[in-house]
């Protein structure tokens, strides 16, 4: 009796249209897989990366087609429509600036997220095609820098571009036909650029989408890995959910990495150099800042001369790539406490000490040229 | 649950960092995209003075959930303000002297890489400069950068040591690790999934209109070597009748041109000079 007297409740507008679209998508299915996904251990700030690269990736999408709505890939128009983005576009020099500095943010991003799988030994089994697909979008992020850095067509462009195909020229067997293939004749011009964006804006694009599609699904399929500390019991007993603490930390580091761009576009917006031509004048030929250390490197003497080029260029990071690709099936030893592996931990800080070395090395060596 | 001073100061320091930052972050991107510099002169002013508030409440959260779920200890209230106290006055005379220790490690061992390389140059081989480079950042760097941790490291155990103040005043707590972080998160976040997610995007959509209300529609930062040559654009005003009357004109003049021509030249000379006579016209009506 009581029951059938108590008002029924009555749904508002919002709640019918919610009621709407899950009776047909199972919106609640969704909402609750997403975010009562348990996470062994405990949420963790340092599981942010994967969050924050896709967050970086997708804002790199939205700037990127709002330029295309005014980039002109053609050398006769490159240079003056960049810098008509630039300088008459509303916006235009913030979105630039933006897309130019999300491409930065993405490269740091990428380490940092390789480099906490590394150190928590989540490449190991049963996590070996997770970190394999990984490594493939790192090469996708590099890519992408490469491609797009010969788009504004001007002297830092244009030179960039050479010095990184001759480096791809030095690569055995498929190295001639990459640099033909890329440079569609003897010198950059009106072939390269058109290849390079269509690469940067289809193929390159695409290939991410599927991979990092890819990814997710094979992450989800094994799980997380957790933490490299503790028991199974121990971490077990810490199991909370993706909702609220890992999802706050996602969001603070993705407002954090969003504020960060955005601060840097308004601090160091893109300027260019002068239009692109084969006389590099006054112009050192310079890469994109997270290729300067293999650049230093190939100023030492040890890298002198053909084979030298070939060894620094080529081979060593050709090796080092090769040896990250085959990690998971060399290293067996299911041991993931970082500090329990100190070869692992003493190779991580030699190579980042080294990439942080030749890097300023780089920009020290600037000096030197004037 | 005994923890060292250090690991507890970096415990707390860590998320603390990051719950605060991004909030300054947002107010040092409305500075700039008001114009005003976030790190020099009113802006730096106005960005330390309302870090302060987003500190202490950073502190006292990160430090209340530390507490809690690692050594199941909850202090009471005014924690936040309390340790921010100790910990800014602590810091007001480690950090100054923190940079005066590693400047002068810095000046010191850079003058003895200096030497050295002149030692070695004079004496045994002359260094290539790209090696040099790498060389000399080594000498001094690695010194520099190991005394920086060593200092870093103390002044984290002294936020550490500030903290256990607080863990042996707390009350104790107990039950299991997820009863404890239930009952944290119930005490702060609402239980309605959709509500905070919409809360945060609203914030979200709120600051965006705020940043784009305010940002400079044209760069900001011209570059003064390679500035865009703006072309002053000439709008010709065009009056539909004023063009038909014209073109009118034209046509008849043209016409009169072509009957004169036809009747008063003769018939050898005709062409070439209806030819540029057309034109003249036209080229006369261009302009």
């Amino acid at each position: 009796m009581n029951n059938q007297s108590e008002p029924a409740h009555q749904p508002n507008a919002f709640e019918k249209v919610v009621d709407f679209v899950d009776e047909r998508v199972g919106l609640k299915t969704i909402q609750a897989k997403m975010l009562n996904e348990p996470v062994p251990g405990g949420s963790r700030w340092a599981y942010a990366f994967g969050s924050c690269l896709l967050f970086i990736f997708i804002m790199q999408v939205v700037t990127g087609i709002l330029l295309m709505f005014y980039y002109v890939p053609s050398t006769d128009h490159a240079y003056a429509s960049t810098q008509y983005i630039i300088h008459e576009v509303d916006y235009g020099w913030f979105l630039l600036s933006y897309h130019f500095w999300g491409s930065s943010a993405m490269v740091v991003m990428v380490f940092a997220h390789m480099s906490q799988v590394f150190l928590w030994g989540a490449y190991k089994k049963p996590r070996e095609l997770v970190w394999l697909v990984g490594l493939a979008l790192f090469g996708l992020v590099m890519a992408f820098g490469f491609t797009g850095y010969l788009l504004p067509w001007d002297q830092r462009a244009y030179w960039a571009t050479v010095v990184g195909v001759e480096i791809m020229d030095k690569t055995p067997i498929i190295g001639d036909f990459m640099s033909r293939f890329l440079k569609g004749g003897p010198t950059p011009g009106q072939m390269t650029l058109s290849r390079f964006f269509v690469i940067h804006v289809m193929i390159l694009p695409a290939a991410l989408m599927g991979l990092a599609g890819l990814h997710l699904f094979l992450f989800r399929k094994a799980g997380p890995a957790g933490p490299f500390r503790g028991t199974p019991e121990q971490i077990k007993a810490k199991t909370d959910y993706f909702f609220p603490r890992q999802i706050w930390k996602d969001i603070v580091a993705m407002a954090s990495v969003f504020l960060i761009i955005c601060s840097l576009a308004f601090i160091e917006p893109v300027v260019l150099l002068e239009e692109a031509t084969p006389d590099p004048g006054d112009y050192h030929p310079e890469p994109e800042w997270y290729f300067l250390f293999l650049f230093q490197m190939l100023r030492l003497k040890i890298f002198a001369g053909e084979f030298g080029q070939f060894l620094g260029a080529v081979a060593i990071p050709g090796a080092f790539l090769a040896f990250l690709a085959a990690l998971p099936f060399l290293d067996k030893n299911p041991e993931r406490n970082i500090f329990r592996r100190p070869i692992a931990l003493i190779g991580w800080i030699a190579i980042m000490a080294g990439i942080l070395i030749f890097t300023v090395s780089a920009v020290l060596n600037r000096e030197f040229l004037h | 649950m005994r923890m060292s001073n250090a690991k507890l100061g970096l415990l707390i320091f860590w998320p603390t960092f990051w719950t605060g930052f991004p909030i300054k972050m947002v107010i040092a991107l409305l500075l700039l995209a008001a114009h005003v510099h976030p790190w020099e002169g009113a802006g730096l002013q106005a960005l330390l003075l309302l870090s302060i508030p987003v500190d202490i409440w950073a502190l006292g959260l990160c430090t209340r959930t530390v507490l809690l779920e690692r050594i199941n200890v909850d202090p009471p209230k005014g924690t936040g303000l309390r340790l921010w106290g100790y910990w800014a006055a602590f810091s007001v005379v480690y950090l100054p002297l923190l940079s005066f220790i590693v400047s002068g490690v810095k000046a010191l061992t850079l003058a003895a890489t200096e030497a050295t390389i002149h030692v070695v140059e004079d004496n045994i081989v002359v260094i290539p400069i790209a090696e040099k480079i790498s060389l000399e950042l080594v000498m001094w760097g690695t010194p520099t950068t190991i005394v920086l941790i060593i200092l870093l490291y103390g002044w984290l155990w002294g936020l550490g040591a500030m903290a256990q103040r607080f863990v042996r005043t707390a009350t104790s707590v107990d039950g299991t690790f997820q009863d404890i972080v239930c009952r944290w998160d119930f005490l702060r976040i609402p239980k309605d999934q959709p509500l905070v997610l919409t809360a945060f995007t609203g914030t979200g959509v709120v600051l965006v209109l705020l940043f784009w209300g305010l940002i400079p529609v044209s760069t900001p930062h011209p570059h003064e070597e390679y500035e865009f040559v703006h072309v002053q654009k000439v709008e010709e005003k065009i009056v539909p009748k004023d063009v038909m009357k014209r073109a009118e004109q034209t046509l008849a003049r043209a016409e009169a041109t072509l009957k004169e021509l036809e009747t008063d030249k003769p018939a050898s000379e005709r062409p070439e000079e209806k030819t540029s006579a057309l034109t003249k016209t036209v080229e006369a009506e261009s302009k």
